[in-house]
């Protein structure tokens, strides 16, 4: 399923639901309002810690030398950008980008306390329409991101837009499980608990039924890897990690 | 078989940060490590295929991942049977370099990592201060560090002592003086029957030959 798809009748996903793609971003923006300030507690209590895990190995592949700008696109709360600033260094760039201020805010108050933010810039901006100019940056991550993007293959151009030749592209994400057995219990575990979880700590459970209902809609490994390659990427490839559950793109500007 | 990153990348967390809370506790370690600021080592596993990269920061902390695209410092390779044995090695520097395991590149840091980790001196009177206080902290300090000593010299004893009643008193086994010797004394024999043996064979080959001669 692509992205294109989605759009025909001017409508798209919303978890299961069908709304104007216009409504999307701003629907979207309300589900991230709600979680934003028990945000990175949600996400240990729902990953059991592992999504410290995922991003660790992505920043693990994203190679990021000293010097070099890094672009971390839906980056929330702030978490892989705090990483990338050590490595980094002084004389690099990290910049924090997300489309939601509530988001943004948290991240940027996690930062400071962190004493963090000496290389580190703020930027609110649609994945879509990035403000960066042309071969400027060296390396752009998305974690968990993507999904929420209302044209995932326009936000996938602009990337590769913004890019510096030889660069890269990390796209971390929900994916498909590659055992059945595997997939049954993730099914029930998203639908019951997540939902569950949700309501008791954030008293939301919408917003998390959403979640788990954009994570089935969104493309699985082999299809996203093809919206990578079609957006101009090259070498592309991708790692499975907790059985599936999760999967790390890659895509390197030619 | 491919490894889940996720698997592996939660097993290097757990090691890096045990060994910086080591490194924390044990002062000067930090500023010896910083001399040793962008060696990266790669660890490869080969049975079963695993491979772990440790890069050393400028802050002197140990950092590992799963994933790297520099080329490393120096490259040790091994099952993890041969590394398990340099590891429980009395002297893992001399095992490591004699042993199975494979070393490329430079190996003059790795000396310098295994001599830096090997004088760790960890002072675990902080972290239980940390919980108990001063004054409770610094006496169980005391009865740990005590019962250390006392474990070590206990255990410097007993083997001293094993050894001495299996050689002297139960006379179990000879002495390496006594064995040494007796070794020698059979290396000897074997060298004169050796040429006793030739001996033999030229008095027979000269009878032979002069017997030849009288016919």
């Amino acid at each position: 399923m692509s992205s294109q798809d989605n759009l025909t009748d001017d409508t798209t996903d919303f978890g299961f639901e069908r709304v104007k793609t216009a409504e999307k971003a701003g629907r979207v923006r309300e589900v991230f309002d709600s979680v934003a300030a028990q945000y990175d507690l949600m996400n240990d209590l729902m990953s059991g810690g592992l999504h410290r895990l995922w991003k660790r190995f992505t920043i693990e592949l994203s190679a990021v030398r000293p010097g070099q700008t890094v672009l971390d696109i839906a980056g929330g709360t702030g978490d892989l950008a705090a990483k990338f600033s050590k490595l980094a260094g002084p004389d690099g760039k990290v910049i924090l980008a997300d489309i939601n201020a509530a988001m943004l805010s948290v991240g940027r108050d996690r930062l400071i306390d962190k004493g963090a933010l000496g290389n580190i810039d703020v930027v609110q901006a649609d994945a879509q329409f990035l403000p960066f100019a042309d071969d400027s940056i060296d390396c752009i991550t998305i974690a968990f991101g993507l999904r929420n993007v209302t044209d995932k293959a326009k936000a996938l151009q602009s990337m590769h837009r913004i890019l510096k030749p030889g660069g890269r592209l990390l796209v971390l994400e929900f994916s498909k499980p590659t055992s059945p057995l595997l997939s049954k219990i993730y099914d029930a575990y998203s639908f019951s608990a997540l939902p569950a979880m949700g309501k008791l700590i954030t008293d939301d459970a919408d917003s998390y039924r959403y979640l788990a209902e954009s994570i089935r809609k969104h493309p699985d490994q082999e299809s996203l890897l093809e919206m990578v390659e079609d957006a101009g990427f090259v070498d592309c490839r991708y790692h499975n990690m907790t059985g599936g559950i999760v999967a790390v793109h890659r895509g390197i500007k030619g | 078989m491919e490894h889940d990153p996720a698997v592996i990348a939660g097993v290097t967390l757990a090691i890096e940060a045990a060994i910086a809370r080591a490194i924390a506790l044990s002062p000067g370690t930090q500023k010896q490590l910083q001399t040793l600021h962008s060696v990266d080592i790669e660890i490869q596993c080969t049975q079963p295929s695993i491979a772990v990269f440790a890069i050393i920061d400028q802050d002197g902390a140990i950092q590992l991942s799963n994933y790297r695209e520099t080329k490393p410092t120096v490259s040790i390779s091994g099952t993890w049977r041969e590394f398990l044995s340099v590891a429980s090695a009395a002297d893992p520097a001399a095992a490591l370099i004699n042993g199975d395991i494979k070393i490329s590149g430079d190996t003059a840091p790795l000396l310098r990592l295994q001599s830096i980790i090997s004088d760790l001196d960890v002072d675990w009177e902080e972290p239980i201060v940390d919980v108990m206080g001063p004054v409770v902290g610094h006496q169980v300090a005391e009865v740990i560090r005590t019962l250390t000593s006392v474990s070590r010299s206990t255990h410097r004893r007993m083997k001293r002592q094993v050894s001495e009643f299996i050689l002297e008193e139960g006379r179990l086994s000879p002495p390496k003086a006594e064995l040494d010797s007796f070794f020698s004394a059979v290396d000897d024999l074997l060298l004169r029957t050796d040429r006793a043996e030739s001996r033999v064979k030229r008095l027979k080959k000269r009878l032979s030959s002069l017997a030849g001669v009288n016919e």
